[in-house]
């Protein structure tokens, strides 16, 4: 089925600054989340908090956890990539599995927009020996040939021409003239 | 108890809203009142899959024929031919499909060259009848017996 009726950007996979090729860096730098003390929707965020953040906080040195107490709002988490883009996610009536899910989704993201990857390889050198070019196969002499030249200017197949045939005719016709014969 | 009567009960009739939602979704891109209403976006949806099914096999198909070309073009600057390439590497049983081939003739032609080379040594050595051989023999191809 074409892609068209989902409305996303395509381009090729890619990866900020060859990440993982030496040292993997997580691109997550901030995860924001705010919920509310009372409110029930806020319940699974909540418990969260209470028992699993530590523990994701120590995994994950390299992001900052910032949390924002707010009364009467439904919570949600942003999450801030180190290339400066930003995501929001709603947790409202979230359990307390699905925040902790969501929130590792989060963590192994770059900033990349999510888009339809055209090819799922991509490399920066896709050539070894030089991309085929027309003067790959020809001769360096052409460079410094001047046309019209004898050789180079005819063209590949064109054997014998009218005249060529002719005089071949004319050279098989001739007697051999026994004075031109070199002595026995 | 009477129970003809509740034989006569019918199943509940289904919600419209979801199957139509279905096919909205799917048509969410088209112009006009193909994209919103029911009656005409089915009618177009219905051959946009029926296109989707023929074109499964058109697009390897326009592939191969697209590989045979560049192929076809890189063995005939080089004085070879395709079936003089493919035939002389099946004979030296160099497995390689038309799609890297195609990308040899395009980012490596060297690689692309040497391939030819073989074949053309190895139909030199064992030459098929009825397939023509253009070129004179190639230079800098030193077999050892090993084809």
């Amino acid at each position: 089925m074409s892609n068209s009726h989902m409305f996303l950007p395509s381009g090729f996979i890619r990866t900020p600054l060859q990440n993982g090729l030496g040292r993997y860096i997580p691109q997550l730098q901030r995860i924001t989340l705010k919920f509310c003390k009372n409110h029930g929707g806020s319940r699974g965020v909540r418990d969260f908090i209470e028992s699993d953040l530590m523990e994701f906080a120590k995994t994950n040195p390299g992001t900052v956890v910032y949390l924002k107490p707010r009364r009467h709002r439904s919570p949600c988490m942003v999450a801030e990539y180190l290339n400066g883009e930003r995501e929001y996610l709603s947790c409202h009536e979230f359990s307390r599995d699905e925040v902790h899910k969501w929130l590792s989704y989060m963590c192994t993201r770059s900033g990349i927009p999510v888009m339809r990857f055209r090819k799922y390889q991509h490399t920066d050198y896709p050539t070894v020996q030089g991309v085929w070019n027309p003067f790959t196969h020809q001769a360096p002499e052409i460079n410094i040939a001047e046309f019209p030249h004898e050789v180079l200017s005819r063209p590949l197949d064109h054997g014998p021409t009218a005249t060529e045939q002719l005089i071949e005719i004319f050279k098989k016709t001739q007697i051999e003239d026994p004075a031109n014969k070199p002595p026995n | 108890m009477l129970i003809t009567r509740v034989l006569f009960n019918r199943a509940p009739k289904a919600d419209n809203f979801w199957k139509r939602r279905r096919v909205f979704k799917l048509t969410a891109h088209y112009r006009g009142r193909k994209r919103n209403c029911y009656s005409i976006a089915i009618k177009y949806l219905h051959r946009a899959l029926v296109y989707v099914k023929k074109g499964r096999k058109l697009k390897k198909k326009d592939a191969i024929e697209l590989w045979q070309q560049r192929i076809s073009a890189g063995c005939r600057e080089l004085g070879s031919s395709y079936e003089a390439l493919v035939r002389g590497m099946a004979r030296c049983q160099i497995a390689l499909d038309k799609k890297t081939l195609a990308n040899l003739a395009i980012w490596e032609p060297r690689t692309f060259k040497s391939l030819t080379q073989i074949a053309a040594a190895k139909l030199r050595q064992e030459p098929i009848k009825g397939l023509n051989d253009i070129s004179p023999p190639p230079a800098g191809v030193i077999t050892r017996g090993m084809l």
